[in-house]
C-alpha cells in the first residue's frame, strides 16, 4: 500500500486527470470491483477473507487520459492493474502490490458498423453481449460466445486472449481482431492497423493479445463480424470410451468438416450434465456436435459427420443433448448451494494440445487430480484439425479454510505438472493471472526469457499488473 | 444478524456470482462500475453477515442506489431478488438512524403533508369532480403523483371510468400509501400512513378499489397484507379495470407506432403485462411496437426507489436510456401505466416522442377519432 503522501499526491494527478466523479479512494468501491471470478478468490471471499486492494480505482474515459494515469504512473513508480468486467477466472484483476485499478468500463463506445469490410471498432470496455446484441441487430455476430459474455468486456477477451463456445468454426479472439490500439506504460499510444492480413515484420497485435495488461492497456479494438448463420444445426453420439469420441471428433476435422460445436464430455461429466435429461449408455461419453450455416452444407456435414461417429462405435442421440446444452449452456456459470457451501472449490484447468497428445494428457492429469481426493470430470471442446482443449474440471471440499486452499493448490500444481510432462500447454482461452502465474516459466520453457525482455523493454519499472503472466513478481 | 440462514445462503451465492445479471442492471448502467450492481450488494451484505467487514457509509450509499427494479432477478438462475434483500437491510439502516440524509426531507413531507411532494395535504385532490351514476361504484385512489405532478392522469381516470359507466368516487382522507418509504425501509412510518388508508378505505362505501400508480397497487395488494393491514373490498389496477370492460372503451385513430414501457412494480413485482397491452390495442386500433427490453425483461425508468431523491442525474440517465429504447424501433407514442414512470418518461422524451399514461390515451381515443399526436 501506498504511503499517505504519495497517496495524496496520485489522487491529486488522477483527479485532475478523470475528474473527481471517476477516482475512488472508498475502501468499500476497493473491494467490490477488485476481484474477478477466480473460483479462489470467490472462495476466500466467502469464508470472510478479505482480498488485496489497490489504493484506489481511476476510471478513465479516453485513450488520451489512460496516457497520463500512466505517464504519472510510471514516474511515481506504482503499480498499476486494469480490470474490465471482472469476469475472468485466474486472477487477473487482483492490485496484489496495491496501486492503482484502472478501471475500464466507462469506456464504452461501440462505432457504426463497417458494412463494407465486416468490421467493428469499440472501446474496450464494452460489455460482450451489448456488443453481441448490436451487431445482432444489423445480422451479425461476433462468433465470439465464452460462458462469461453477459460480465466480460472486450478488453478483457483480448487481453486474455479468450475463447468463446463456437471457436471451431469462429476462431479465438486472437483470430477475431483485426485492428488494436493499446497505451504503453510511458504514454504512448500505438494503433495496430485494421487489416485482414500484413507482412511488415512480426504481427505486434499478437504480442499484446494475451499480454494480460502486463505490457500496456488495451484501449480500442477492431473486431470481425459473420452473418448470422441462417440455421444452428444439432447432433449428439454417445461413445462407451473417450478414445472412440475423440477419434470420431479427429476425423470429421481431418476431412475438413468445421462444426461450430464439438465437445465431448467423458463419463464422469457426461453422466453429471445429461443423465438427468436423457437416456444413454451408463459410463458412456457424450458428443455435441453443431453446424452453422446453409442449411444445405450442414445437411451434408451432419452426414458425413454421423457417418464417421458411427463407425467409430458411436450412438445417435439425436439432437437433444446438444441442444439443451446449447440453450442451457450459461446454467453452470451460476453458484449453487453446493459449490458455494463451507470451504469448497471448483475450477478448471483448460490445457490445450495436439491430436496425438491429449488422450495421454487426460489421463495423466485426471490421475494426477483425483490424488487429492477432488472430484474431476472433463470434456474435450474448442476441438480443431490439429488438436483442442480439455477441460480438466475439479472440485474439492475441505474441514478448514487452510486445508481447503491447500489442496486447491496441489491439485493446480500436479495437473499443470502432468499437462506440461505429456507435451500439453497449460491454458487454452482462460490466460494466466495470478493461478497459473508461478507456472508460466515452465510452460514456455527458454522463450520467457524473450517475454521478460520484451517486458523489461515496454515496462522497464515494472508498473504493467505485476505479479501476473509470471511477470513482475515483487519480494 | 437480520437475515436468516435461507437468506445468508442466497446471500453468499449472490456474493460467489460472476455477475450474470449486473449488464441488465440499470445502476451498473449509469455508473459504470461494479459497486452499485446485485453482485457489489450481496458481496457488502455478505461481508457483513461473516464478520469480515462492517457496512460503513459509503456501503449504505450502495444499498440506496438500488432501485429495486428486479431485473436481475429475470437472469438469475438461483432465482435470488436482491431488491428483497435490499430492502431488508434498509430497514435496519433506518431503524439504525443511518438512513441517506436525503431521504430525510421526503419523509418529512410523507409525516406532515401526507405527500412526498411537500404539496399541502388540503390541495391533494380536491379540484377532482365527480359524478354520481348508477354504475359500478369504484373507488379511486388517487396517489400523490397522479393529484400533485400529473393531474391530467387523474382528471382523464376519472372521466374515463365515468365514460363507461362507473360510478367514481375519491376522498380528501386519502394519504400516500407509503410506498416510497416502504421501499427505502421506513416501515414506522410507511406503516403510520397504511393504517391511516386502510381504516379510510374500510370505511367507505364501494364495489372496488381502483389505483392508476403500480407503486400504490403493489403496496396496497402486497406490502399491507404482509403486515396484516387487510382491506375489505379488491383493489385493481387501472389497467385490469378498463380490460375488464374493454368493450365498452373508445376507439380512436392513431396514425403513430406506440409502444409500451412495462412498469417495475406492474410487471415483474406483480404480474400483470396482458391488461395494458390489451386496452392500448383496443383503443389505438393498432398493434404495439414492443421494444427489445420488455415484459420481464422490461429497463427500469429510473425513478424508484428513492434513486430520484438522492441521485436525480443518475435517474435521469436511466430514464433517457429507456426513451432511447422505445424511439429504437420507431415509436411516436410511448405508453406506460404508472404515473411515476410517465413523469421521468415524459421529462426525458424530447420533441420526438409522446409519452402517455394508460388513461391519458383512452381518453385521446374518446376525444379525437384522429388523435393528432404531432
Amino acid at each position: 500500500m501506498l504511503d499517505d503522501k504519495i497517496k495524496k499526491k496520485l489522487c491529486d494527478s488522477m483527479v485532475s486527470i478523470v475528474g473527481e466523479e471517476n477516482v475512488t479512494l472508498q475502501e468499500t468501491d476497493r473491494v467490490l470491483n477488485a476481484h474477478d471470478a477466480w473460483p479462489l478468490s470467490e472462495a476466500k471471499i466467502r469464508a470472510g477473507e478479505m482480498l488485496p486492494l489497490a489504493d484506489m480505482i481511476v476510471f478513465p474515459g479516453s485513450k488520451e487520459e489512460i496516457a497520463k494515469i500512466l505517464v504519472v504512473a510510471n514516474d511515481l513508480k506504482i503499480p498499476v492493474t486494469p480490470v474490465g468486467g471482472g469476469a475472468g477466472t485466474c486472477g487477473g484483476t487482483l492490485a496484489i502490490y496495491g496501486g492503482i485499478q484502472l478501471d475500464m468500463k466507462r469506456m464504452s463506445k461501440i462505432h457504426p458498423i463497417d458494412h463494407e469490410s465486416m468490421t467493428v471498432k469499440v472501446e474496450a470496455g464494452v460489455v460482450g453481449i451489448d456488443l453481441e446484441e448490436e451487431v445482432n441487430r444489423y445480422g451479425y455476430t461476433l462468433g465470439h460466445t465464452p460462458t462469461s459474455l453477459r460480465a466480460s468486456n472486450i478488453g478483457g477477451f483480448i487481453a486474455t486472449r479468450s475463447g468463446g463456445s463456437l471457436s471451431s468454426l469462429y476462431g479465438k479472439i486472437e483470430d477475431l481482431t483485426l485492428g488494436l490500439q493499446v497505451v504503453l506504460p510511458d504514454g504512448s499510444i500505438i494503433e495496430c492497423k485494421s487489416v485482414p492480413r500484413q507482412s511488415v515484420g512480426p504481427d505486434l497485435r499478437q504480442l499484446f493479445i494475451g499480454s494480460e495488461g502486463t505490457l500496456g492497456i488495451i484501449s480500442e479494438a477492431t473486431l470481425r463480424l459473420f452473418l448470422i448463420p441462417e440455421e444452428r444445426r444439432f447432433r449428439s453420439y454417445s461413445f462407451p470410451d473417450v478414445h472412440s469420441g475423440l477419434e470420431a471428433i479427429r476425423h470429421i476435422f481431418r476431412i475438413g468438416i468445421e462444426p461450430s460445436i464439438a465437445r465431448l464430455y467423458d463419463p464422469e461429466d457426461a453422466a453429471m450434465s445429461f443423465s438427468m435429461h436423457f437416456e444413454f449408455d451408463e459410463g458412456h461419453c457424450m458428443l455435441l456436435l453443431g453446424f452453422d450455416g446453409d442449411p444445405s452444407q450442414n445437411e451434408i456435414d451432419e452426414r458425413k459427420s454421423m457417418k464417421i461417429c458411427s463407425e467409430k462405435g458411436g450412438t445417435d442421440q439425436g439432437e437433444g443433448p446438444s441442444k439443451r446444452w446449447w440453450e442451457h449452456r450459461y446454467d453452470m456459470y451460476y453458484p449453487s448451494r453446493l459449490t458455494t457451501s463451507g470451504f469448497a472449490v471448483g475450477d478448471t484447468i483448460d490445457i490445450v494440445a495436439t491430436y496425438d497428445k491429449l488422450e495421454n494428457i487426460y489421463h495423466a492429469m485426471k490421475s494426477a487430480m483425483e490424488k487429492h481426493d477432488a472430484i474431476v470430470m472433463s470434456h474435450f471442446s474448442h476441438m480443431y484439425q490439429n488438436g483442442g482443449s480439455i477441460y480438466m474440471i475439479f472440485f474439492s471440499s475441505r474441514a478448514t479454510a487452510e486445508e481447503g486452499w491447500a489442496t486447491y493448490k496441489k491439485i493446480w500444481d500436479d495437473g499443470v505438472a502432468a499437462c506440461l510432462r505429456e507435451g500439453g500447454t497449460m491454458s487454452h482461452q482462460h490466460g494466466v493471472g495470478l493461478s497459473r502465474s508461478t507456472y508460466t516459466e515452465a510452460e514456455l520453457g527458454s522463450a520467457f526469457n524473450v517475454l521478460k525482455q520484451i517486458k523489461e523493454v515496454l515496462d522497464p519499472n515494472g508498473i504493467m499488473n505485476p505479479g501476473k503472466l509470471g511477470l513482475g513478481v515483487r519480494k | 444478524m437480520i437475515f436468516d440462514d435461507s437468506l445468508a445462503e442466497q446471500i453468499r451465492m449472490c456474493a460467489a456470482c460472476p455477475k450474470m445479471c449486473r449488464h441488465v442492471c440499470p445502476t451498473f448502467f449509469a455508473w459504470r462500475s461494479d459497486s452499485p450492481t446485485p453482485h457489489g450488494r450481496a458481496l457488502l451484505l455478505h461481508q457483513e453477515i461473516v464478520g469480515t467487514r462492517d457496512l460503513d457509509e459509503r456501503g449504505i450509499e450502495v444499498l440506496f442506489q438500488c432501485l429495486e427494479c428486479s431485473h436481475c432477478l429475470t437472469f438469475c438462475k438461483p432465482e435470488i431478488d436482491i431488491a428483497i434483500i435490499v430492502e431488508q437491510r434498509r430497514k435496519e439502516i433506518v431503524t439504525e438512524g443511518r438512513r441517506p440524509s436525503g431521504l430525510n426531507e421526503m419523509a418529512e413531507s410523507l409525516l406532515k403533508y401526507h405527500n412526498p411532494y411537500s404539496e399541502p395535504h388540503e390541495s391533494r385532490n380536491d379540484w377532482v369532480e365527480t359524478k354520481k351514476s348508477d354504475g359500478k361504484h369504484l373507488f379511486y385512489f388517487t396517489g400523490c403523483t397522479a393529484v400533485y405532478r400529473e393531474k391530467e392522469i387523474a382528471a382523464n381516470t376519472i372521466e374515463i371510468l365515468e365514460t363507461i359507466g362507473n360510478q367514481v368516487s375519491i376522498s380528501p382522507e386519502e394519504w400516500c400509501c407509503g410506498s416510497p418509504l416502504f421501499r427505502t425501509g421506513d416501515m414506522n412510518l410507511g406503516l403510520e400512513l397504511a393504517r391511516h388508508n386502510v381504516e379510510m378505505l374500510n370505511a367507505i362505501d364501494a364495489d372496488e378499489i381502483v389505483v392508476t400508480c403500480p407503486g400504490c397497487y403493489r403496496v396496497l395488494t402486497k406490502d399491507y397484507a404482509d403486515y396484516d393491514l387487510k382491506l375489505n373490498k379488491p383493489v385493481k389496477h387501472i389497467s385490469q379495470t378498463l380490460e375488464e370492460q374493454i368493450q365498452k372503451l373508445p376507439v380512436g385513430e392513431f396514425a403513430s407506432s406506440i409502444t409500451y414501457h412495462d412498469p417495475c412494480h406492474l410487471g415483474r413485482h406483480c404480474g400483470i403485462y396482458d391488461e395494458p397491452r390489451k386496452v392500448i390495442e383496443k383503443v389505438s386500433g393498432v398493434q404495439l411496437v414492443e421494444m427489445e427490453k420488455t415484459r420481464d425483461n422490461a429497463m427500469c425508468c429510473g425513478n424508484g426507489a428513492g434513486l430520484r431523491v438522492l441521485f436525480p442525474e443518475k435517474a435521469k440517465k436511466i430514464g433517457s436510456e429507456r426513451v432511447k429504447q422505445a424511439k429504437n424501433v420507431g415509436a411516436d407514442i410511448l405508453v406506460t401505466s404508472c404515473p411515476f414512470c410517465k413523469n421521468m418518461l415524459d421529462a426525458q422524451s424530447g420533441e420526438d416522442l409522446t409519452v402517455l399514461d394508460l388513461p391519458e390515451i383512452v381518453l385521446k381515443a374518446k376525444r379525437s377519432r384522429k388523435a393528432n399526436i404531432d
